[in-house]
Order: structure tokens, then sequence, then C-alpha cells
């Protein structure tokens, strides 16, 4: 028998449709389905100039939206062979890692009300408000910042954004520690989450899925030490990975992301130089291709633009690491019951705004 | 349930990849040429680690099957589609986790025959993708198991990201 979970559905967070077919109640076959939120981004890039395209990268994903515009505008950087100032390079590092904090805590909190930790989505979201005020404080945005810009970013820090910030580092590497206490504590969430979801390694490569995700399943592979972007270089962190490949491995994977987060930032603060944040950038781009990829919150992000000479971008392809993982889903669930579907699919970390475009 | 996964994966993990152990640009670019002698031409080194190739399209999934299991490049990370005034050019961007390399392979197809094999038996991460692109830009690919629209409804007509669609 085929289940709809979905469109309308407690466990997509985002429209999106899982069928799955059941014997008893065990999955036996599955079937994502997506597109209820396609946009056409890709489309729409063609009639904007590129500093337009900025707002609307922002966009793509709700959760972390800065990854995307800084994304974008490193894909057109490389284009038009723009250099970034190196001070506005950092204030990049530190913006994007505040946002996979803000990303993960989102995440962690669907995560905890869909296996029935109703606590863990009050204190997660509190959390995330610390790091939302600093967004505010910094772009006057919560949601979709729009500071990258095509040679730097939009401006410079606001007045003792670094105490601000560092504060509430250290008031959030308390809570971290609280977390594990919490969610570990938990029988319930550790019963539905240990053993269950197991994706092999294996599979995880071939299945092209990225992220942590991937470093749940035991691949030590994350762009900013393989294939450093940005300043990355500088900065000294771990690679998290774990080699259990299951959904109690996708939640360990994301926890330390957080704590070798806060460490980029603390770094990012300390070694940002003087100087200027964004250099004047062309407004004709030429003709050829820009290519830039980033380690998203959610995996590899990739953005493809080809330039003709004028001011609009003639072809713009996005690669969203969700629209690829979730296709591995059926891999995953196929063997387990229909209530561990909430689990595996919430430990995917599923956004729709990248992945329907 | 606990049991039943953590049993098998004992071995996959410890089993380590026994591919060759280096591939730098150069030597890749070497391998690619002894093996497709005619087919790839173009050879680009872009970046440090980052080789631009151009293939003939009756060779793709020869090719991809060579990068895939004599080269380990075993992650397809994108495949795009990008339509000019006389051709398509599909567009993948390969990249190999040990080697820490990114292989960008260009192929073209004629305006009137837009279609490449299929590469989602060598990768399955290429199935939705590949799907993608046949639904926004209406690339056929040959063997694809299910080359059906994927973002759009499945009555539609149209291919939106063609440069003769105007919304």
């Amino acid at each position: 028998m085929w289940i709809n979970m979905g469109p309308q559905h407690p466990m997509t967070h985002g429209l999106w449709n899982l069928r799955v077919k059941v014997d008893g109640e065990t999955i036996v076959d599955a079937q994502p389905e997506v597109g209820y939120l396609h946009r056409g981004i890709e489309k729409l890039c063609e009639g904007k100039t590129y500093p337009q395209i900025i707002p609307l990268a922002d966009r793509l994903c709700y959760g972390s939206s800065l990854t995307w515009s800084h994304l974008y505008c490193m894909a057109v950087e490389d284009l038009m062979n723009v250099e970034v100032p190196e001070r506005a390079e950092y204030i990049r590092v530190l913006t994007i890692e505040m946002q996979r904090i803000v990303s993960h805590l989102m995440w962690l909190a669907a995560y905890a009300g869909d296996l029935g930790l109703g606590v863990g989505f009050v204190y997660t979201m509190r959390e995330r408000e610390v790091f939302l005020d600093l967004f505010q404080a910094l772009t006057g945005a919560r949601i979709t910042y729009n500071f990258p810009r095509i040679g730097g970013v939009a401006h410079d820090l606001p007045p003792n954004f670094e105490r601000d910030t560092l504060r509430a580092i250290s008031y959030f590497e308390g809570r971290l520690k609280e977390y594990e206490d919490l969610f570990e504590g938990s029988k319930i969430f550790m019963m539905r989450n240990v053993g269950v979801g197991i994706l092999k390694k294996e599979d995880a490569i071939n299945m092209g899925v990225t992220g942590p995700t991937l470093r749940a399943s035991g691949v030590s592979y994350d762009l900013r030490k393989d294939r450093p972007y940005s300043v990355y270089e500088e900065m000294n962190f771990n690679v998290v990975t774990h080699k259990d490949c299951d959904c109690y491995a996708r939640y360990r994977v994301r926890m330390d992301e957080m704590w070798e987060s806060c460490q980029i930032m603390k770094q990012a603060l300390k070694k940002m130089p003087k100087g200027k944040v964004r250099i004047v950038s062309p407004r004709n781009a030429p003709v050829g291709t820009g290519l830039a990829r980033v380690e998203d919150p959610r995996g590899e992000g990739m953005m493809y633009i080809v330039g003709d000479g004028t001011d609009k971008p003639y072809r713009v392809k996005i690669r969203s690491p969700i629209f690829v993982t979730v296709s591995a889903a059926p891999k995953i669930l196929i063997g387990y019951k229909v209530a561990d579907v909430v689990a595996i699919m919430g430990g995917l970390d599923m956004c729709i705004g990248e992945t329907d475009r | 349930m606990a049991e039943r996964g953590r049993s098998d994966q004992k071995e996959d993990m410890e089993k380590a990849p026994s591919r060759i152990d280096a591939v730098p640009e150069e030597k890749l670019i070497r391998a690619l040429m002894n093996a497709f002698p005619e087919a790839i031409t173009g050879f680009t080194k872009l970046k440090e680690g980052f080789v631009r190739a151009k293939l003939d399209r009756r060779e793709i999934a020869k090719a991809c099957k060579y990068l895939r299991d004599e080269l380990g490049f075993e992650h397809l990370s994108m495949i795009s589609a990008v339509e000019y005034d006389d051709r398509f050019e599909i567009v993948y961007h390969i990249t190999s986790y040990q080697n820490k390399l990114l292989l960008e392979l260009i192929t073209r197809t004629p305006k009137d025959d837009p279609s490449v094999d299929s590469v989602s038996s060598i990768w399955g991460g290429a199935n939705w993708q590949e799907r993608e692109s046949y639904d926004l830009m209406g690339i056929m690919f040959n063997g694809h198991p299910n080359l059906e629209r994927i973002l759009l409804p499945k009555d539609y007509t149209f291919h939106p990201l063609r440069k003769d669609f105007k919304g």
C-alpha cells in the first residue's frame, strides 16, 4: 500500500511529498516528490543584473540564506576576476559560520519537536535568537540578510559587534553542553535515533550525498578543509566525522559542527585585519564561466554562472545539496518502520527553498 | 533495530579505498589522454586542483565509468545544461574525494538532437540531476531509468530554461 506523507504533514517541514510503500509497518519502497515550491529562480536570474540577484539568492534557503548569497557573490567574483579585500573575507567567514550555527539550531529545534522532545524546540530557538539579534545588528534583517556584495560585503561591523559576538559565543558554548545532556539524557530521543536510518558509506558517496549526512557516514570531506575558499586556510578547526552512519551520527556531527563553528568565529574575530570591506566591481561580466563551491550547512552548494559580456548573466545553474540528498532517501528508508520516517527524514535537514529553487 | 545497523557496518569502514593514491592534475590529464585519445580535447588547468576538458558526447558514459573506476572520481557534483545559439552544452562537475580534484567535463550536442547517454547507472546521484536537466532544459538522457519531469507538473509541454521560452 502506498501512503502519502505530505505535502501537508507534520514531518515534512515545507511543501514536499514522501510516498512510502508499506508492507504492514515496514517500508518496502519510497518515492520523494519535490517541486511544490519551484519558483524558477534560475530563469529569474537571467532577467536581472548581477547585483540584483544577491537578494534573490538569499531566498534560496530560508534556513541559511547568507551562505547562498555568499556563494553567488563568489561565483560572480570568479567570473569577473574580482579580488575581495582581506577584511571582507574575514567578515564573510565570521557571518557564514554564525549562519551555520543558526541553521543547525533551527534543524535541532525541528528535529527535537519531531521526536517528541518539545522542550528541545524551546531551548534551541531561544539560543538561535541570540545570533539572530547579532545578525540584526549587523545587517538589519533576521532571516534574509542581503549582506555580501560582489567584491566584498555591504558594510563594516557595527560598534561593539566583536564584544557582543564573543559574549554570545561563550554563552552558547555553555548551552551546547546543556543540550547534550538534554537530548542524550532523553531515553525516547536516543531510542528513536540510535541504529535508525543507516546510510552506508558507499551508498552515501554514490548517491551524491554531501554535508553532515556524508560525514556522519564516515567520509571525511569538508570543502572548508579540502578545497578551502575565502580565508578558511587560516582557520584551525576539525572536520567532524562519525562512523555510525545512523540518525544519531547525523545529530552528533551537527552538534560538534556548531562547536567548531564557534572556534572558527573566535579565530576570525582575532585575526581580522583592518582595511577596506568592499571594492567597486565591474558592471558587466566578461564572456566566460564562473564557478564557486561552498560547504553549506546542508552540504555542497555550487553555482555555475555563464556570462555573455552584458550586465545580466546568460545562465545561472544552482546545485542544491538537499535536492541530491533527498534522492537517496529510498536507500535509507527501506527496511525501517513507518514510525522511523520522521527521524530519518528529519535527520537529513530538508530545506525546500533550495531544493525546488 | 540497533543491532542490525551496527553489525554490518564494521567491515565497510575498515576497508580503505584502493585506487590510485594521488592523481594530480598532470597525471589525470595524461591518463585521460591515453584512454580516450580522440574523444577528449581542450584540457585547461583552471586553478589548483581544477581541470577542464571537452568530451565527445558519444563517449560520455564510457569516460565517466573510467573516471569513477580507474581514477577515483566517486562523486558527481553537478550536471548543468546551457543553451547557446548553435548548440547545447552539458557540463559535468566531477569530484574526487581522495585526490581533492575537480574535473569539469563539457560535452556538446546539436540543437536538433539534444541527447547524451545517462550516467545515472555510474553515479546514483546523477538520477535526479538528469531529470532536472530534462525538465527545465529538455535534454534527453539515453538509458535513464525514469526520465520524467521533477520540478514542474507532468503535463507541461515546455522547457522553461530554453531561451525561446518567454514566461
